[in-house]
């Protein structure tokens, strides 16, 4: 598909589960709800399979605590803060934190709630993106035209939830190495850029 | 305007966006994020990242028993009441620190380390890091010392300067085992830090060198 087709085509169907998340939060829509369901729950499974290969029962897990507070939560999605892929996405990474401090492995006192429930709850404050979509665009584009190298270790950070360390020992790249291509890589993206 | 001037770098926030930074770690980011609004744009702009990446992602076969089974539950869900102990919390205390803190800083168990300082353990990371308050009195000296690992600091209250500046709320610093550094806080006020340690602290103060294979052991 063409590049723009394709934008338009993702742009629409955003706006379409937009819409979705308006129906739930006002009416408790479950054909609403159900849509969601359709489109997020398939994402959510590969982002849980990303970090744990063939752990399907733990993938089915996160989809369903995700969609759990989807539902309890629509209310207090704020589209001017954060757009619904965004929200998605926050939501998934809080739950996957939450599930692996509660798997013996990773056991620690320190309890995430109150770490990162502010952003999903309320955004990170009062500053808002007036131009929250064309900076989203740009991300998009801007992934796409990424080196190898440098998309490879996001895709390890944000989808593996692997650390810089064990990106580094993974790839077998210093330490320093990792960290320097993760900043390349944003300022590609122009995510450090001061809009 | 933006208070603080010690900002995490980039890559460790993106690490925080992503979830993949150690929760001591994160405690730190967190505390920052409290007041400065710059991370915080950097941040929202970091998680729309992740979020393109997600899309990105093969979408997974999911069962339809899954669906007909959470759509089956929605009636019955109800969400957690928020926790009525927050109400009481002093407001200069950040909400990343309010498991840990029950009224205001004051009622922790701090233990005085030396004359100049008293410090709180909070909780230990899941990678062994220490996780701590430290607190300043007014003009205080922190002992010169150097670490195994990184230290994390975030200034919660009061300012305090060292070799390499004047650091005042919000600003958050890390220093590497490589760097020494004595921070004094300012005459006006004490100093609160949250400190974040990942190994063993190796005091390099004269009294504490011929102290520190003791202290050392204390951490094998
Ligand atoms: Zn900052």
């Amino acid at each position: 598909m063409p590049l723009m087709a394709n934008t338009t085509a993702k742009s629409d169907k955003l706006a379409r589960l937009s819409a979705c998340i308006v129906r739930v939060a006002e009416n408790q829509d479950k054909a609403a709800f159900a849509e969601l369901f359709d489109h997020y729950a398939p994402l959510i499974r590969s982002y849980s399979l990303a970090r744990e290969p063939g752990a399907d029962l733990v993938a089915d897990d996160l989809v369903q605590e995700v969609l759990t507070r989807v539902w309890l939560k629509a209310a207090k999605y704020n589209a001017t803060l954060a757009n619904l892929n965004t929200w998605i996405f926050t939501l998934a990474r809080n739950c996957r934190i939450d599930y692996l401090r509660r798997n013996s492995r990773y056991a620690t006192e320190i309890d995430p709630t109150d770490i990162f429930n502010e952003i999903e709850d309320e955004g990170p404050g009062p500053f808002q993106m007036v131009q929250q979509s064309r900076v989203q665009q740009s991300i998009r584009a801007g992934l796409e035209q990424l080196p190898k190298e440098q998309s490879e270790i996001l895709t390890k950070v944000y989808l593996e939830g692997k650390s810089h360390q064990q990106t580094s020992e993974e790839l077998k790249l210093p330490l320093g190495t990792v960290k320097s291509r993760v900043r390349l890589a944003l300022k590609k993206l122009e995510v450090l850029v001061p809009r | 305007m933006d208070k603080s001037t010690n900002h995490p770098y980039d890559e460790l926030l993106a690490a925080y966006s992503a979830g993949s930074l150690p929760l001591s770690q994160a405690l730190c980011i967190s505390a920052h994020l409290e007041h400065c609004s710059s991370c915080g744009q950097k941040l929202q702009q970091l998680n729309h990242v992740g979020s393109e990446l997600m899309q990105q992602l093969k979408p997974s076969k999911v069962s339809d028993e899954l669906k007909t089974k959470l759509l089956g539950m929605l009636d019955s869900l109800s969400e957690d009441l928020p926790d009525e102990k927050s109400h009481k919390i002093d407001a200069r205390v950040p909400r990343c620190l309010h498991q840990f803190v029950d009224t205001n800083y004051d009622d922790l168990n701090w233990k005085r380390i030396s004359a100049d300082i008293q410090s709180v353990e909070l909780c230990r990371d899941s990678n062994g890091a220490k996780v701590e308050l430290l607190k300043i009195k007014p003009g205080g000296s922190a002992t010169t010392h150097t670490h195994m690992g990184d230290e994390y600091t975030v200034i919660l209250e009061g300012s305090f300067s060292d070799e390499s500046g004047l650091y005042g709320q919000g600003d958050f610093l890390v220093k590497d085992e490589n760097d020494q550094h004595t921070p004094v806080a300012t005459q006006d006020r004490e100093c609160i830090c949250l400190a974040v340690t990942e190994g063993p602290i190796q005091f390099t103060g004269f009294l504490h060198r011929l102290l520190n294979p003791f202290i050392r052991r204390g951490y094998a």
